[in-house]
């Protein structure tokens, strides 16, 4: 991975051969063209058909430990496969269906209906699955049979998270170096790194893309790479701070606006049910072509909720997309109190809104905070304490 | 909310969440700033239960009601100062039918712009604390910021209310105080200069700040 962003790199705006970036950068890309110093690949497994062949030549203690393990891990992992399968047998003559068809959605099936489980925790039930899927992948040797290690950084436990560091550093210097040669030159045109769509990867994807596991050392990464980021040329180094990002979803992607339905007057309407706040619970819908009546469980809005509060709430999302006097809102509620109840129901007219209005005003309402749940919840009471969060007052004797 | 394990958790919100922004003159003008389509990444948390894009709404006016209340009463905190308003209202007009065509260009008749001037002029710039150096106790002037001279600005005025005789309503009270610290009088604004006084008093104990 590393290799291809510094061929990328090669490719570089401002770097023209014979200077001396671009020795830097040749210098790099034939130091990852010789024996894969820097990849981040797991290195190839040697076979023990290939310690047979090298038993001549000098072999290393650690690779000997490594074959003992390597070997011991297979075959458990071998003994482990047969047993799964020899199960999966039993099951499929049990469930009555052909063994060349039951695949593994037949087995968790078939397991849920042979061992029904009334355990809360998912992980406590029962399962059946390859030893693949439950036994964790050993990672291959780092190392030659002479035990010289592949890497450069070996030595330092995690090389893979030590090179990237010493990447961002190395991005930094080229940076510096170009920037410097731009003023010389006199054509300093910055293009400012637009970085607004995406986001740095949690901690689990970067172990997965340095496979090493970290813990601390990820807020250490995240904060050197923003350093690269705020350099005037970062824009220049891009792909490379894009590997450590994730491109976010906008809100428009991950969620679907249902079509306008249509009643038997040929009025448009949409219905919203499980509209919840706090302990309400209920449904509404929003009619078009409307007047701008609003009733709740029968009443009139203003006749239902006494206090000015709830009653801004219901009239909110309105309001702000000035549909105020086009539609009719009809709420059925239950449960709660009126703040919960008009809660809700400023949620179930905003969300009913959005197939009134078009995308901008819907990236508006998103911005006043309207489309989001408000799944906030009562806190409960501790055993050992006054309240959820408040202790009994402390009384030394 | 249910987290992976299916387990309840109760800050539902995570940190990158932000706030909301729903006056639309604010959105109007994040819309020129060229940082909406920014804005169409981020999440947002829901508005509160008091925000609204109404222009009847003001965050102070909402800051104010949320200092009175008590036992969560909140609907009753803004009957208060609803009624405060409306006696500010009548005092005011009185005061403007019965004083000379002069006089009247100054007395302001607004409610909201006299509660907005009352807690501009009872905050305070520096507040006293208390340090402990080698075993003794000083009181030493520090500056606050903005947020804790409104939180104390608006709590004086809540107080001084409440001091003031019980013989009528605490709505009443409260218009009275408001109207005098708008005019740069009374018990709050009385409280502010002597805790200037205090500071000044105090200063030499400034250098205990660090």
């Amino acid at each position: 991975m590393v290799v291809l962003v510094f061929s990328q790199l090669i490719a570089f705006k401002h770097v023209k051969p014979g200077g001396c970036t671009y020795n830097l950068l040749m210098r790099i890309n034939n130091n990852l063209n010789n024996g894969c110093l820097y990849s981040t690949e797991v290195s190839k497994k040697i076979d023990a058909n290939d310690l047979d062949a090298n038993e001549n030549t000098k072999m290393s203690k650690a690779m000997k430990a490594y074959l003992e393990r390597a070997k011991a891990y297979d075959d458990f992992i071998k003994t482990e496969e047969n047993n799964y399968n020899l199960g999966k047998l039993h099951l499929s003559n049990m469930m009555g269906v052909k063994s060349t068809n039951f695949t593994q959605i037949d087995v968790d099936k078939a397991i849920r209906y042979l061992f029904p489980s009334g355990l809360y925790d998912k992980k406590a039930r029962p399962i059946m699955k390859h030893p693949k899927d439950i036994f964790p992948v050993k990672k291959a040797a780092q190392f030659d049979s002479t035990g010289r290690p592949y890497h450069s950084m070996f030595y330092t436990t995690k090389p893979h998270y030590y090179k990237a560091l010493y990447d961002v550093v190395e991005c930094m210097h080229l940076l510096d170096a170009t920037e410097d040669k731009l003023i010389k030159n006199d054509n300093h045109i910055l293009v400012p790194i637009d970085l607004s769509n995406s986001q740095w990867v949690n901690q689990e994807n970067l172990e997965g893309l340095l496979v090493e596991k970290i813990s601390t050392e990820q807020e250490y990464f995240i904060s050197s790479i923003e350093k690269l980021c705020q350099h005037p040329l970062a824009n220049d180094v891009k792909d490379f701070i894009m590997i450590y990002r994730k491109l976010k979803q906008s809100v428009m992607q991950n969620s679907t606006i249902p079509e306008l339905m249509y009643d038997s007057n040929n009025r448009p309407y949409i219905l919203v049910t499980d509209c919840m706040r706090k302990n309400a619970r209920g449904e509404v819908l929003v009619i078009g072509q409307g007047s701008g009546k609003i009733t709740v469980n029968g009443l009139p809005m203003v006749n239902y909720f006494k206090n000015l509060q709830e009653r801004e709430q219901i009239i909110f999302p309105l309001h702000f997309t000035d549909m105020m006097d086009r539609v009719d809102v009809e709420a059925r509620i239950t449960g709660g109190g009126p703040s919960g109840q008009s809660g809700a129901i400023r949620w179930g007219i905003a969300w009913a809104l959005r197939s009134f209005v078009d995308l901008n005003m819907i990236q508006k309402m998103k911005v006043a905070g309207l489309i989001t749940r408000d799944w906030r919840i009562r806190e409960r009471k501790k055993p050992g304490q006054e309240g959820a969060r408040r202790k009994f007052t402390w009384k030394k004797r | 909310c249910r987290s992976k394990e299916s387990i309840r958790c109760y800050s539902v919100f995570p940190k990158h969440y932000t706030k909301p922004i729903f006056r639309k003159e604010e959105q109007d003008e994040l819309v020129t700033n060229e940082k909406f389509q920014a804005a169409t990444y981020l999440s947002f948390k829901p508005a509160c239960i008091d925000e609204t894009s109404s222009e009847f709404y003001d965050p102070l006016v909402s800051k104010f009601i949320n200092y009175l209340i008590k036992q969560g009463k909140k609907s009753s905190a803004r009957y208060l100062l609803e009624r405060a308003f409306l006696s500010i209202k009548m005092i005011q007009l009185q005061a403007y039918n019965s004083c000379d065509s002069n006089d009247k260009e100054k007395i302001e008749l607004d409610p909201k712009v006299i509660l907005r001037n009352a807690v501009e002029n009872a905050k305070p710039v520096m507040e006293l604390t208390q340090i402990k150096r080698a075993g003794q106790v000083y009181k030493v002037p520090i500056p606050i910021d903005s947020r804790r001279s409104r939180l104390l600005a608006i709590r004086w005025l809540i107080q001084a209310a409440k001091e003031k005789t019980r013989t009528d309503f605490l709505y009443d009270r409260l218009a009275h105080e408001l109207i005098q610290a708008h005019n740069n009088q009374g018990r709050t604004i009385k409280k502010k200069q002597e805790l200037y006084k205090q500071c000044q008093a105090n200063k030499s104990y400034a250098h205990f700040r660090w």
